[in-house]
């Protein structure tokens, strides 16, 4: 299945990129349109030879298939001398892998406290108050978020540096990653929030907690030991379905915090029409979804027993 | 890997007390449907409306730099080139509302058509539209955008379809479950006992159940892609020459001297694009909870 899936996947933005795009005049840029000199004909013809232009789209897919599952991804269109994209996303890549995990463990860690404090305390003012928070961070659009950020932490409390420096040293590199980090991992919280805490308010109803209760296990203790942990299934769901909706996060954090990931670099790619470049990467990030949805699958059937067909 | 979403308990146990207030929209609704209503009328008169000229530079000979903060003359402030935040701020729900508006009209018509017809005829039908709804969920939807804005115009009417495309998968997953569990319902079996063709029976006895979660869907999906247009706008991939939030919002924090100095000309566009999301989100909500609709996932 889910090989079918990244076949169509991949046919899909090849066949979209190659039909709707027009690969020749991105290379060539005005001279492709201009046939009726031979000099600019010639050049055609090579960079048709070179590209593999003129082979039919099924023959051209199925070499761009086999070089990207070998780790060829072949060259950047638009600008000479650059690296091929694979060495470009190699350095690229690790960048927007650490943003990604920093802010999945960020909103791991602000919305499991933050859920289990307005579970115990359903309808309560503390709980209405969270609830009307996470209405706002959800509301809120990725770089709006970026922004006011960036505004209050990094401009006007000097708390955190502007911008990432690529130069700088591994620790400083992560702590200047930090803020971007909370920028995408805080609407991810909210929305962890939201499902956590009507689960764990679900599962507080169940006998067994009643039972707990009534032996005297301490309230945080119930919390902690009895209910988060049925709770967790539906959680771990969401945070794969979720790490989608961070990847496009992190394409508008990286340009607001100007952190060279392959976000930013997609975003480039696009606005010069590098068409191997944008291929690669929307291909390597459909992939990567596809796969931790398969991942999730997986480890959802490992860890509910209840779910074993 | 299954195609079935799984399905979130988000809405599925209403929280203590929620019960009794359950069957009103309540005045929040009524106060968000209220300010989508002013941005409607202001997005469609912007032109006749007292509002200072969006492209006009206002610099009066003599004064220093060409950026001022909020005044009684401009409310917004004005920006780099002088121009009225305000009146900026306004002809940019133009765009937005539009976009938006195009956007999950096209995907309620395609996303809903498909889902129906999946969840009705069940078998390869449902088989390949499901497949379709997979592939389209493959790719992170700013990323997919992105992508086809890469390779279209970047006209208004493109925009809006791409973004419309984005909503085709959602929509018609909901449409499929919803049609599904009413597909075996006990008015439809009467229907069809009756004689009816299945043309009726989608038409008159499932079309009008499977409309009302998707009125919540509408709403969110509105929110969603009003989002996704301003993300696209302040990458410098949305509608070419026009005003719109995201590119103000872009023009404002593109140096961080600027949003230093002059923040209002980024924050009054983010608060307004904050406001109207927030109400589609709230007002979406509420339809959601007031038809206890459980299936909706975006």
């Amino acid at each position: 299945m889910a090989i079918t899936l990244l076949f169509a996947v991949s046919a899909l933005t090849f066949g979209a990129m190659n039909v709707l795009g027009d690969p020749l005049f991105n290379i060539l840029g005005p001279i492709a349109r201009d046939t009726s000199n031979p000099k600019s004909v010639k050049l055609i013809e090579k960079a048709k030879n070179d590209y593999n232009l003129d082979k039919p789209l099924p023959i051209r897919y199925g070499l761009w298939v086999s070089g990207f599952v070998r780790g060829d991804m072949g060259v950047q269109f638009s600008t000479d001398g650059q690296p091929p994209v694979t060495e470009l996303l190699k350095e690229r890549i690790p960048r927007t892998v650490t943003l990604l995990i920093l802010g999945q463990l960020i909103a791991v860690l602000v919305s499991i406290p933050w859920a289990l404090i307005s579970a115990s305390r359903a309808d309560k003012f503390v709980d209405r108050l969270s609830t009307a928070t996470t209405f706002m961070l959800v509301a809120l659009p990725g770089f709006a978020l970026a922004i006011i950020l960036k505004y209050v932490f990094a401009i006007r409390l000097g708390w955190f540096p502007l911008t990432y420096r690529a130069l700088d040293p591994l620790q400083t590199r992560l702590f200047q990653m930090l803020l971007p980090g909370f920028v995408i991992g805080l609407p991810a919280a909210a929305i962890y929030q939201r499902l956590l805490r009507t689960d764990l308010i679900t599962t507080l109803q169940e006998d067994f907690i009643l039972m707990a209760r009534s032996k005297g296990v301490s309230k945080s203790r119930i919390l902690f030991k009895h209910a988060l942990r049925p709770s967790m299934f539906s959680f771990i769901t969401v945070v794969g379905l979720t790490t989608g909706a961070l990847i496009g996060g992190s394409i508008v954090v990286e340009t607001v915090f100007r952190i060279p990931g392959i976000g930013s670099t997609l975003v480039e790619a696009v606005l010069r029409h590098d068409f191997p470049v944008v291929l690669a990467i929307v291909m390597i990030v459909a992939t990567a979804f596809v796969l931790i949805n398969l991942l999730i699958d997986v480890v959802y059937t490992i860890i509910d027993p209840r779910v074993h067909r | 890997m299954s195609t079935e979403a799984p399905t979130t308990s988000e809405a599925a146990a209403p929280a203590p007390g929620e019960a009794a207030i359950k069957k009103t929209l309540g005045i929040g609704f009524w106060i968000c449907i209220g300010w989508l209503l002013v941005m409607v009328f202001v997005a469609v008169f912007a032109t006749r409306l007292p509002i200072p000229d969006p492209k006009f530079n206002f610099i009066k000979p003599g004064q220093a730099g060409p950026s001022k903060g909020p005044s009684a003359a401009h409310w917004f402030g004005t920006d780099k080139d002088a121009r009225d935040v305000f009146a900026r701020t306004m002809y940019g729900a133009r765009v937005s509302l539009t976009v938006g508006f195009i956007a999950i009209a096209f995907g309620m018509f395609v996303g809903g058509t498909l889902g129906i017809l999946a969840g009705f005829f069940r078998g390869w039908i449902d088989r390949i539209f499901s497949f379709m709804f997979l592939v389209l969920l493959s790719f992170p939807s700013l990323v997919l955008a992105i992508m086809l804005t890469a390779l279209l115009d970047r006209k208004l009417f493109t925009i809006s379809m791409i973004l419309g495309v984005l909503a085709v998968a959602p929509v018609g997953r909901l449409a499929r479950a919803t049609t599904m569990q009413y597909a075996d319902r006990e008015f439809v079996i009467a229907a069809r006992s009756l004689g009816a063709k299945n043309k009726r029976i989608i038409v008159r006895e499932l079309l009008p159940n499977v409309a009302i979660p998707m009125s919540a869907l509408a709403l969110l999906g509105m929110a969603v892609a009003i989002v996704a247009e301003g993300g696209l706008a302040f990458l410098g991939l949305s509608v070419e020459r026009s005003i719109t939030w995201g590119g103000m919002i872009q023009l404002g924090s593109d140096s961080s001297k600027t949003l230093q100095n002059q923040p209002w000309i980024a924050f009054f566009p983010i608060g307004v694009l904050f406001l109207t999301v927030f109400a589609l989100n709230f007002a979406g909500d509420r339809v959601r909870t007031y038809f206890d609709v459980k299936e909706i996932s975006l």
